[in-house]
């Protein structure tokens, strides 16, 4: 029995409308009608895909693939397997690292490749609209073709592209669901046509060790799913795979039938302006489940029958429903308080002559209960940025990193100690190999890609402010925890001469590793403050120098006893 | 039951029928650009002055530049027609705009009209087919006018206007004063969601010629319907993706590829079912809708229906006169209703489709609610930041200045009150942008004056937080209009010039310090030139004003403060008030 909550609000499935919409326009007749007007004209190309250029108006631009309709002298290649293919590993998403493609397409593909760089290079130079289409296996290399065009594309870009295939196989092995360049592919796939689903099925009759390569095909992009009395959109790849299935089952004769798109699109044009038989009748209680069977049943398939699951279809779309720009404004305001709200607390340590860092290990303020909120907050936020860019493919993860890695840097400095002063108090040793979240390894690892991708200017200068600057290293304050063990050690009347000589050897590398901290101007001078963990250390430190190593110099040993530190960070004088 | 037509649209039933015979007349009397008639009223013997607008079927007076022949409207004449949240100006047809402007030096003129103003009689603007967008303009003319309040209807017009012209009458609310009749399978309401094709053309000659009476029987054209009504089709399921919530982010890809048709229904629709009913609708989705899937061939061949397209446009006389006797009359508003539905011949995907058009009115009301809520936590928020103000007016800074050097606690919460609000504030942009709140949000005066209390509180401090950390390098200076300053405050300005009818930019004291900030940049960087000089001096006037009208906080006068302290730097020749600028500064000390 269908139920619904009486709070929840009533939601649609567009996928009919969607599909309406594109076959009263004229986008899709634009693109099919060339594939004939090319495959009656010359073969240009030594190969069983032809393939040609046309610009119908200044500001469009159309390429076309198609098969020759005579295969005799050039055929088609065969095999239904999939081939790593690193040269497309820019698709990889984290759960799909490597790229693997359709070997028939891969041979058509790599046998043009010469003639697509060049189309390429003609292409990047163009201004708007872009459609690249494609028939059966010309369609795969339509979208491979796209695929490799929009890796070379920049934001900037001017020029627009959509693939629209018909009729094509599936191609490959990785997944486009959470990314931008998922809506630039259009798939008209007729419900008699058998050859979408070739290889899938080639792949399963035969239990060979390709077998799991051969299940693995995964759609991508939207398909317009056409019967003969209508048509439907979705872009959820499992459904799609399912339908296609579902539909080559049920396909009869198997290959020999050809399916004419100008004939379907015709049919479903005068279609999109018809009631069928049937009048309104009463309100939909139920209209997105309602909706989507009835979506679903006009291009042939049973929901109950075929064992889809329309109760999860809503429970995703409710899901996706309440994330809007709206709530995304609101969010990133909240971010932005959190961030005051350390800020703050920074602040406030600092004018009671502490570092935030151990006014938190210590429990100092009674605000402190709060800060770990926030923490939290924060935390989540940017867990969830760094998921959604790990679900993209890599090159376009890359770019939506780079709009948000500034922040997230910040994020990390203000943060992060506060973490290692968690770990440390709590009695942890080692923060860095023992404690770090996996998101600092990963934010501090993209930074540092950054850094050296950016042609920086030598260490910061000197007028940088130092003053409310973030100590760069977010694991500073771990080493200071360390090297507060490694003195402890030192110290300790149970060690061993090779423990002492360890602790030795770690304070300094310390030390070495702090002034170049301070050269650099990376630290903030709010560790020089009294009763900071690091003066704490360092008193310890300059104890242990007297007690073992009498008359040991260092650049920081220096540099502290000189009280050098009392001038750090203010500003030169004129 | 027992509603009218009239009860339903806010006008006597014995206006109705005398108006489409006089706009029918018209229509066919191309040497007078528009006929008057007094219409007596039986029962309260009062008049209705009807004046109808004559039409014309030539192919250039319906469609300029293809595919659409849109134009912006001239925001001289109607400077309502904008959207108060980026949307722009409102877009028409420009062939039927220029047929307006043809008339409009007569129709100010019109005796008739001016004793209907002086006898306060009801007036009443009609037009039939290509006079429809006529009456539609006349009508908003002088609803921007004010001398006058009258009514429009229409009677198988053309569409005119697109969405943001629709948004702007149900903004205003004058969209009840609109009628449109239409009938069920009237191919003209339609046509205009088709870009301009041969198939149109042939549409217009055949009316051409059957309205001249030169030829008895032309012969009607045939094979236009699918092109037509398909494209009209397109653009129907455009807006129920959008309506259904769409999550499919390819649609916006398609789109680009796709040129739709700009134009959408407003005002009120009468749906003649062909049998005797009327169906009434208002709500904009719903009547895209229904105008679409109405149309939609059923059991009867494409033939048939397409001749009934073209016979159905001139039947409203003989339609109405039956309707109008029968009065069986259903309004769709509560809902799209089965009965109803199956006179018009609907499907169930156009039940659902109506159902969205319904769903997405609820949601816009919900998303009011939601804001209504917040109303109380912006006031807490803002008493918070008065409180604020009142303690830095205290200690003879200004809160702009300490909130800017951000040494005091107070500073700090101020500055999270600032953040709790702009979080809520740019949930209210968002939604607005994607038209996701009601038509007349910002018009409702509880909403301007709070963006008004705001804006005056709020955006110094976010001024002040700007130029705390130079954000100007980054992003341009914080300018009034554009660039970095928050949509949130120009929206809120926006709203409270369009309620005082005040021109763009005349409401930007909150801005006040942004200009101090950036002329004290601008001054380091290039000099007193003269561009500089002007704009002191502007800024000096608007300081006078504004603080004279109170709409700015004289704490800026404050000895300390950064505008006293830089405007008293300035050499003397390039200030233009110095004395009176002077004496306010003093006077605020002196009432300390």
């Amino acid at each position: 029995m269908k139920r619904r909550r009486m709070n929840q609000v009533p939601l649609f499935s567009s996928a009919g409308e969607q599909a309406k919409m594109l076959v009263t326009s004229n986008l899709i007749d634009a693109a099919w009608a060339k594939i004939p007007e090319l495959q009656r004209g010359q073969s240009a190309l030594p190969s069983s895909v032809q393939t040609m250029i046309d610009h119908p108006t200044p500001n469009s631009t159309i390429v076309v693939f198609a098969p020759l309709p005579d295969s005799t002298q050039y055929p088609l290649p065969q095999g239904g397997d999939l081939v790593p293919y690193p040269d497309f590993d820019f698709l990889g998403t984290k759960e799909w690292p490597s790229v693997s493609i359709n070997r028939a397409a891969l041979t058509l593909f790599e046998s043009l490749k010469n003639h697509l760089y060049g189309l390429k290079t003609e292409l990047n130079k163009r201004e708007g609209q872009l459609i690249i289409t494609g028939h059966s296996l010309g369609g795969s290399i339509a979208s491979l073709f796209t695929l490799y065009l929009l890796s070379s594309m920049d934001k900037e870009s001017k020029c627009r592209p959509i693939c629209i295939t018909f009729g094509s196989p599936l191609i490959g092995n990785f997944a486009l669901q959470h990314s931008h360049w998922n809506s630039f592919f259009l798939h008209l796939v007729s419900d008699k046509d058998p050859l979408p689903t070739l290889f899938l099925s080639s792949g399963r009759s035969a239990p060979t060790s390709s077998h799991s390569q051969a299940t693995a095909y995964k759609p991508f992009g939207t398909y317009l799913l056409c019967s003969e009395i209508g048509c439907a959109c979705f872009d959820d790849p499992d459904l799609i795979l399912k339908i296609l299935t579902v539909a080559s089952s049920e396909v009869a004769g198997g290959l020999l039938q050809v399916v004419d798109y100008g004939e379907i699109l015709r049919n479903l044009k005068n279609r999109a302006i018809c009631k069928g038989p049937q009048l309104a009748g009463e309100r939909f209680a139920y209209p997105f489940s309602d909706g989507i069977v009835m979506e679903l049943k006009t291009i042939g398939i049973d929901p109950a029958k075929h064992n889809i699951d329309t109760t999860r279809m809503e429970a995703e779309a409710r899901t996706l429903a309440k994330k809007t720009k709206a709530s995304d404004a609101k969010e990133l305001n909240d971010i932005k308080k959190y961030m005051v709200m350390l800020e703050w607390y920074k602040k406030k340590s600092k004018e009671a002559n502490k570092c935030y860092y151990d006014c938190f290990k210590n429990g100092d303020f009674q605000r402190d209960v709060r800060i770990e909120e926030f923490m939290g907050q924060l935390t989540t936020y940017w867990e969830d940025m760094v998921a959604q860019a790990e679900r993209k493919p890599q090159k376009e993860g890359a770019s939506f990193r780079t709009a948000w890695f500034q922040s997230a840097t910040t994020f990390r400095r203000m943060v992060e100690p506060l973490d290692i002063a968690i770990f440390y108090r709590d009695g942890g040793r080692d923060y860095i190999n023992n404690g770090r979240s996996p998101l600092y390894k990963l934010l501090e690892k993209l930074y540092d890609e950054a850094a050296k991708n950016t042609t920086r200017e030598g260490p910061d200068s000197k007028n940088k402010k130092v003053s409310v600057l973030l100590t760069d290293d977010s694991c500073f304050w771990a080493h200071v925890e360390d090297a507060i063990l490694s003195c402890q050690s030192l110290n300790h009347a149970n060690s061993t001469p090779e423990q002492r000589e360890s602790s030795w050897k770690n304070l300094v590398e310390f030390g070495k590793y702090v002034t170049k901290q301070i050269e650099n101007f990376a630290v903030s001078p709010e560790i020089f403050l009294e009763q900071s963990s690091f003066m704490k250390w360092w008193r310890m430190y300059e104890a242990s120098i007297d007690a073992f190593r009498n008359f040991y110099t260092s650049p920081l040993v220096n540099f502290m006893k000189s009280h050098k530190y009392d001038d750090y960070g203010l500003p030169e004088e004129a | 039951m027992g509603e009218t037509v009239g009860n339903l649209i806010g006008l006597n039933d014995e206006v109705i029928h005398p108006a489409a015979t006089l706009a029918v007349e018209a229509h066919n009397s191309p040497s007078k650009q528009f006929l008057v008639k007094k219409i007596k009223i039986r029962h309260d013997y009062s008049s209705v002055v009807v004046l109808a607008f004559s039409g014309s079927m030539f192919p250039d007076d319906w469609f300029g530049q293809p595919p659409f022949g849109k134009t912006k409207i001239d925001t001289g004449n109607f400077p309502s027609l904008t959207s108060l949240n980026d949307g722009g100006d409102a877009v028409v047809n420009g062939s039927f705009l220029r047929r307006f402007n043809g008339v409009l030096d007569k129709l100010s003129h019109a005796k008739e009209l001016k004793e209907a103003i002086e006898k306060k009689r009801q007036v009443v603007f009609s037009g039939y087919s290509s006079a429809g967008p006529i009456a539609i303009l006349a009508t908003v003319y002088f609803l921007e006018n004010r001398t006058l309040s009258p009514r429009c209807l229409t009677f198988g017009s053309p569409l005119l206007g697109d969405r943001i012209f629709g948004h702007v009458l149900r903004r205003e609310g004058w969209s009840d004063y609109f009628t449109h009749f239409v009938m069920k399978y009237d191919i003209i309401p339609r046509i205009m969601l088709s870009p301009s094709s041969t198939e149109q053309e042939q549409i217009l000659n055949y009316f051409k010629s059957k309205f001249d009476r030169k030829n008895i029987n032309p012969a009607p054209p045939s094979g236009f319907y699918l092109t037509v009504v398909g494209n009209a089709s397109s653009v129907a399921s455009y807006e129920a993706c959008h309506l259904m919530g769409c999550r499919n982010p390819s649609l916006d890809i398609i789109k680009s590829f796709i040129e739709l048709s700009p134009y959408r229904p407003s005002g009120t629709y009468v749906f003649c079912t062909g049998n005797g009913n009327l169906v009434v609708v208002k709500n904009p989705n719903a009547v895209l809708q229904i105008l679409i899937h109405c149309a939609e061939l059923g059991e009867s061949n494409t033939a048939e229906v397409e001749k009934r397209s073209l016979d159905e446009h001139s039947a409203y006389l003989s339609e109405l006169k039956e309707c109008l006797g029968m009065q069986a009359v259903v309004s769709l508003d509560g809902g799209p209703a089965t009965a109803t539905l199956n006179d018009l011949g609907l499907s169930p995907q156009a039940m659902l489709c109506l159902q969205a058009a319904e769903e997405f009115e609820n949601r816009r009301s919900r998303n009011l609610e939601k804001i209504r809520n917040y109303l109380e936590k912006i006031e807490v928020e803002l008493e918070m930041l008065r409180k604020y103000k009142g303690n830095a007016q205290i200690s003879r800074l200004g809160y702009y200045d300490s909130f800017k050097l951000q040494n005091e606690d107070d500073d700090f919460h101020a500055n999270v009150s600032r953040l709790e609000i702009a979080g809520i504030w740019d949930e209210i942009k968002e939604m607005l942008k994607e038209f996701e709140l009601p038509d007349d949000f910002e018009k409702k005066p509880e909403f301007i004056e709070i963006g008004k209390i705001y804006r005056r509180l709020v955006e110094p401090l976010d001024i002040a937080n700007f130029y705390r950390h130079r954000k100007d390098k980054e992003t341009g200076p914080y300018v009034i209009g554009r660039g970095a300053r928050p949509k949130r405050y120009r929206f809120a300005q926006r709203w409270l010039e369009h309620d005082e009818n005040k021109p763009f930019g005349s409401r930007s004291e909150s801005c006040f310090c942004a200009e101090v900030e950036q002329l004290g940049i601008d001054i380091k960087e290039k000099g007193y030139l003269q561009e500089i000089k002007d704009r002191i001096h502007q800024l000096e006037r608007n300081l006078i004003a504004w603080i004279g009208d109170e709409s700015l906080d004289d704490d800026v006068l404050l000895e300390n403060s950064t505008f006293v302290k830089w405007w008293r730097d300035l050499p003397l020749k390039c200030k233009s008030e110095s004395d009176r600028i002077e004496n306010l500064i003093r006077g605020k000390a002196d009432r300390l």
